[in-house]
């Protein structure tokens, strides 16, 4: 965060703080908790919505799992509220992982309809079960005591504060490190993560575990500051509220999710107000009006992109005023936010604000990389071996999909220290071979063996952090990170630290923090990336894309290196660069399994190259001999056909 | 004993409702892998215009054509605005919100339109039990389940003798080549969108005399159905039968031995159980992931 | 028939072709050849509609046809059998030819006689004829590959366009699939062959282009590139 930024969030904290001093209105006061007891929720949500980038439609439910877990402690065992708050978050958390359970093999609408089944489970389950939770009746909760001492209305407030503030810096801080960056890599691509050693189901679980950790103290907090809950609060409209909130607020930024959550708590009482909402609507189409102009002027957009916008907001004006009422239709003019803003504002309004100022994202040269000092670490594992020796042996491997046999029958045999080539016609099984060894497959026969144990059965997570590690036909990268940050993903295995070191920026964390950027930019130099380090991945031209998924590959510190078609699509200079960082691979030590179909490519890198055709191993040698190999001229050209 | 097998009757007639939303969610998802959010709102909706119409003094049997058409209109415009800008732009979250933000809209507007109480739905059939096999049965729940079953042997009809049915079924199977074919597959999504909501509004209306009507009758029914898609594994009919017969009877037992309170919990249950274990489906096929 | 010029397409920010240029004069088989990654199934999805070119033309009997949309390519008498196959799996044999001929059922196309088109097509594929009413998922690799060429010739099209007909075949079907593409050819059938096996296809096509990382590298009549040396560096790399 830079300084401009740090100083505007303290002002803006601050004067949040100030509040009860600057206005006598109890209301307000009021409300402005309310705004901040949201944000709390919203940041957490902000974990599973803006980074994981899944739809949870169960937050208001684990929301409740908090209010209710102070009342009924509160109500049956009269407890303080150093209790109440810590058992708050760790009974949601608790929730959390539950829900976490059936959302781990399923993703998208799927998970959408799981969070929103448990949801509605823990609403009905508050509502029936009359004898803990005295059921439609709710329960009353009056304004806790610190040591014997009743909090006051602004004593409370402040109470808020410092927990909205604590849970801002938390977030922030796991958001920014290792964490945030393996819950960032799930949405990026799933494949990759497992490959690169980040479990997607088990980030899953720290991701809703999390984020149910703070609905859950926000829900605490909600029951002290309503002094009453009820099951009904805890509904479908709340669940979507919330998603509104990050999403119009802006996901991925703490801002937004405090301007969402402004949002959310200020717009249903301007709503209450007719004439307020005539007002706001007609200077809503005013501005939708002026500001399409400026655009077609500018050129920046087309009369048919803006009609809709212009028209949409003219007529929310007329029928602003025809309307009597406009509270019965709070809930329509909801549903028409999340359209507008699904189409028109996808990074919300703070990243709206942020792109309209976008500044070229500042690079943080103070930590040089080590240049000099070799960034490839050889898995210096004991046991390394000698060169020539087998480092993976594979022997009748069977991959059948129903009737069709991908691998036929394949021993593979694999020597430390060399580049090892795998061609053959389309169709043949290489990709597919590439995925048996990493596991995304699991072989229907066969046995493999890498470095002495077997992979066969093993996760994909698993087997990339005992030292395989590949790259991916169309180029799996995470999008939305950054270059150095993409490796940082490769060097999660590098971290010890865990949710408490990251909270506090611990010494271990700090140590391992700036370990893993000095080493992400060393690897980007090895490939000649370092002065892209802080670009968008999705920004980077083609053939650096592809450079920089080896890369992150390596910061595995990998035995064997999996490259699946890695010239595909580049331009001849990139190819020769290609293979100049593949020899420096090897050099280091690394054994390399290349698929490729630039035949000189392959010729230039490989010691040994093995042919595949129709899932069978047809040939086998020195890259000269193959090429003369009769069988193999025939598999690729077709040589007898009649 | 009598009880148990009344119960048993109710809850196939309502587990064929489930069957038919679920059906409809099976039809958006295999044609454009989309699904409806606000489905259950359009069950609703369908109702709701039912009752419009059998109160201004249409026929009961008279209406229901009139819903199809409607809940054709509706489905195709929920597609249109919500479904089909998502497409385009290639993206998940924006269907999953903009079908959702689309069902709140419906919903509010039929609050408003028919207030928030539930309402009385006259019904076209004598309201006195038949006995079958010693138990009580409603002729209406037997119409349900007729009514339902016709409604998909129509649609199978229509996919397997027509040849826009047939488009329809290529585009199941692959769009790509469906529109070398020639195919129009936008509008075969739409089409599908349409013909989802149509059948879920048809059982809206069938629905509607056997229990109370309001705005707010679509929400749970819509996840409820969803967990039977689930378990059909979104792509076999026979298995949404076979699933929304055993969540409706699952469901009237529940609501009798249990507590009423308690009657959505066993479908809810059931969908996370399903989507725990077995996320293909009882009766799906698993997808291969390719890479 | 087939005209192309200047094409230019690629996968969002991969761009696979070049700027090729190609003819397919009308009666004639063309074959497109070339080793994996050159760019050949993107050339036949540019031309039938499936992806968008990002610059040139393509045009179909003089009319434009770039930039349309693959259903409406379709109309204007283009099939196209894919890379794959892709018959629909869960209907029979039958109910996939009668498909193929759609436009012809809804007025895009005029109609003809397809009773009578469904009975010779079964005539030609005698494999398809004993299967009419089998699933199509249920098909070897062999006879989906009839399928899909089959289905393209239901159209009653101006011209077909195979996309490696021979991949995944074993040897035995390579030649069956070749000496119906023989036959189609006798019978007047335009097509535009895109093969990996170059030796199958410059033997059945009469002007061959070679496609190497997405530009033409040499194109001339069929017979004479069968023997170029070019060819086969092309597919195995060395000496150029």
């Amino acid at each position: 965060m830079n300084r401009k930024t740090l100083i505007a969030a303290v002002l803006g904290l601050a004067l949040l703080a100030a509040a009860p001093l600057l206005t006598s209105n109890p209301y307000y006061v009021h409300m402005i908790g309310t705004i901040m007891i949201y944000a709390i929720l919203l940041y957490g949500l902000d974990i599973v919505v803006g980074y994981t980038g899944q739809v949870s439609l169960g937050h208001s439910g684990l929301f409740g799992v908090g209010s209710y877990t102070a009342g009924v402690l509160f109500l049956k065992l009269g407890a303080p509220l150093w209790l109440i708050i810590p058992a708050s978050i760790v009974v949601t958390a608790g929730f959390g992982a539950l829900l976490a359970l059936p959302a781990l093999r399923v993703t998208g609408p799927y998970l959408a309809m799981v969070t929103l089944a448990f949801g509605t489970i823990i609403q009905i389950l508050i509502n029936e079960m009359n004898f803990l939770t005295e059921g439609p009746l709710g329960i009353k909760i009056p304004k806790p005591s610190i040591a014997g001492h009743k909090l006051s209305e602004h004593e409370f407030y402040w109470l808020t504060f410092a927990l909205m503030v604590l849970s801002l810096v938390v977030v922030h801080r796991i958001l920014k490190s290792q964490l945030g960056r393996a819950f960032e890599a799930l949405r990026g691509s799933p494949v990759a993560s497992d490959c690169m050693g980040v479990s997607v189901y088990r980030y899953k679980v720290y991701a809703f575990v999390i984020s149910a950790g703070f609905a859950g103290l926000a829900g605490c907090l909600y029951a002290y500051s309503e002094q009453y809950i009820s099951p009904n609060t805890y509904n479908f409209e709340l669940t979507v509220l919330f998603l509104l909130a990050v999403i119009m607020g802006g996901r991925k930024t703490r801002s937004g999710a405090l301007l969402g959550a402004a949002i959310i708590v200020i717009l249903p009482k301007l709503l209450d107000d007719l004439e307020m909402f005539r007002v706001v609507a007609s200077g809503l189409a005013v501005l939708m009006f002026i500001g399409a102009v400026v655009g077609i002027a500018k050129k920046m957009t087309t009369p048919k992109a803006m009609a809709i916008p212009v028209v949409g907001t003219i007529a929310l004006a007329g029928f602003s005023f025809w309307l009597q009422s406009i509270t019965d239709w709070r809930l329509s003019i909801f549903g028409l936010m999340i359209l507008f803003v699904v189409y028109y504002l996808q990074d919300g309004i703070v990243g709206f604000a942020r792109s309209l100022f976008a500044r070229k994202s500042n690079a943080d040269t103070r930590i040089a990389s080590v240049s000099g000092k070799d960034a490839v670490m050889v898995a210096a594992h004991a046991g390394a071996g000698e060169t020539g020796t087998d480092l993976l042996v594979a022997t009748g491997v069977l991959m059948q999909f129903g009737g069709l046999k991908a691998i036929n029958q394949v021993d593979l045999r694999i020597k430390r220290g060399t580049i090892h080539g795998l061609i053959g016609p389309n169709g043949s099984g290489k990709s597919t071979m590439m995925n048996v060894l990493t596991g995304i497959y699991v072989p229907t026969a066969g046995s493999i063996e890498f470095a002495g144990s077997s992979v066969v059965g093993r996760t994909s997570s698993d087997i990339a952090l005992s030292g395989i590690a590949r790259t991916f036909q169309n180029v799996q990268l995470f999008g939305e990170m950054t270059a150095l940050q993409n490796i940082q993903v490769g060097l999660h295995h590098t971290f010890n630290s865990n949710f408490v070191d990251v909270s506090l920026h611990t010494p271990r964390f700090n140590r391992e923090e700036s370990a893993a950027t000095e080493r992400g930019l060393g690897l980007l130099d090895f490939v000649g990336l370092g002065d892209l380090a802080f670009e968008e991945a999705r920004n980077l031209p083609y053939g650096k894309q592809r450079l920089l998924e080896i890369a992150r590959a390596l910061a595995l510190d990998p035995q064997l290196l999996l490259l699946d078609e890695p010239a595909a699509g580049l331009t001849a200079p990139d190819i020769k660069e290609l293979v100049a960082i593949i020899r420096k691979i090897r050099d280091h030590g690394i054994t390399v399994i290349l698929i490729e179909h630039h035949m000189d490519v392959v010729m230039q890198l490989c010691d040994t190259v093995s042919v595949l055709d129709f899932g069978q191993k047809i040939a086998e040698g020195k890259p000269a001999e193959v090429q003369a190999n009769e069988k193999v001229i025939e598999a690729y050209l077709g040589g007898t056909v009649a | 004993m009598e009880i148990l097998l009344q119960l048993i009757y109710s809850g196939i007639a309502l587990g064929m409702i489930y069957a038919v939303i679920a059906f409809g969610y099976q039809l958006t998802f295999q044609t454009s892998d989309t699904l409806n959010f606000g489905q259950g709102d359009a069950l609703m909706l369908g109702a709701m215009v039912g009752l419009t119409l059998v109160n201004m003094g249409v026929n009961y049997w008279l209406m229901l054509p009139l819903v199809i058409v409607f809940g054709l209109v509706q489905g195709g415009f929920v597609e249109r605005i919500g479904v089909r800008p998502a497409i385009k732009i290639k993206s998940e979250f924006g269907w999953i919100m903009s079908t959702i933000a689309l069902g709140i809209i419906f919903k509010n507007v039929a609050e408003n339109i028919w207030g928030r109480d539930d309402l009385k739905f006259p019904s076209p059939l004598p309201e006195s039990p038949i006995k079958l096999f010693g138990a009580n049965i409603l002729p209406m729940e037997i119409l349900v389940v007729v009514g339902a079953v016709l409604m998909m042997l129509a649609v199978e009809f229509f996919n397997r003798k027509t040849i826009y049915g047939k488009a329809v079924v290529a585009t199941f199977n692959d769009r790509d080549a469906a529109k070398l074919m020639g195919i129009n597959t936008g509008l075969v999504i739409t089409f599908s969108y349409a013909l989802s909501s149509a059948t879920a509004g048809f059982a809206g209306a069938l629905i509607a005399p056997l229990t109370l009507t309001g705005a707010t009758m679509g929400s749970v029914l819509g996840l409820k159905a969803f967990a039977v898609a689930i378990i059909g594994g979104l792509t076999s009919g026979m298995g949404i039968i076979v699933g929304g017969i055993i969540l409706g009877v699952a469901e009237t037992t529940t609501g009798f031995y249990i507590s009423t309170g308690y009657k959505d919990v066993p479908g809810l249950v059931l969908l996370l159980l399903v989507l725990a274990f077995k996320p293909a489906g009882l009766f799906g096929k698993s997808a291969i992931k390719k890479v | 028939m087939l005209s192309i010029k200047n094409l230019e397409a690629g996968y969002g920010k991969v761009q696979v072709l070049h700027g090729i240029s190609m003819e397919v004069p009308k009666g004639k088989v063309v074959t497109l050849i070339g080793s994996n990654g050159a760019g050949k199934t993107t050339t036949m999805r540019a031309v039938s509609g499936m992806i968008k070119p990002t610059s040139g033309e393509i045009s179909l009997h003089g009319k434009r046809v770039d930039g349309l949309e693959s259903y409406a390519i379709a109309k204007q008498g283009l099939a196209h059998s894919p890379e794959g196959r892709r018959v629909f799996a869960t209907m029979t044999v039958t109910d996939n030819l009668i498909l193929g001929a759609f436009p012809r059922l809804t007025g895009s196309r005029p109609k003809g006689d397809v009773p009578g088109d469904l009975e010779r097509a079964m005539d030609l594929f005698p494999r398809l004829k004993e299967r009419r009413n089998q699933l199509a998922g249920t098909l070897s690799g062999g006879e989906q590959q009839m399928l899909a060429m089959a289905r393209a010739v239901m159209l009653n099209p101006e011209i077909v366009l195979l996309d490696e007909p021979s991949m995944g075949l074993a040897p035995i079907l390579v030649e069956e699939v070749f000496r119906i593409i023989g036959d189609l050819k006798a019978r007047g059938v335009t097509m535009l062959l895109v093969e990996q096996f170059a030796a199958a296809a410059l033997k059945v096509a009469d002007y061959g282009y070679v496609l190497e990382n997405g530009r033409i590298s040499v194109h001339g009549e069929a017979s004479k590139l069968r023997d170029d040396p070019a060819v086969k560096a092309a597919y195995l790399g060395g000496g150029h």
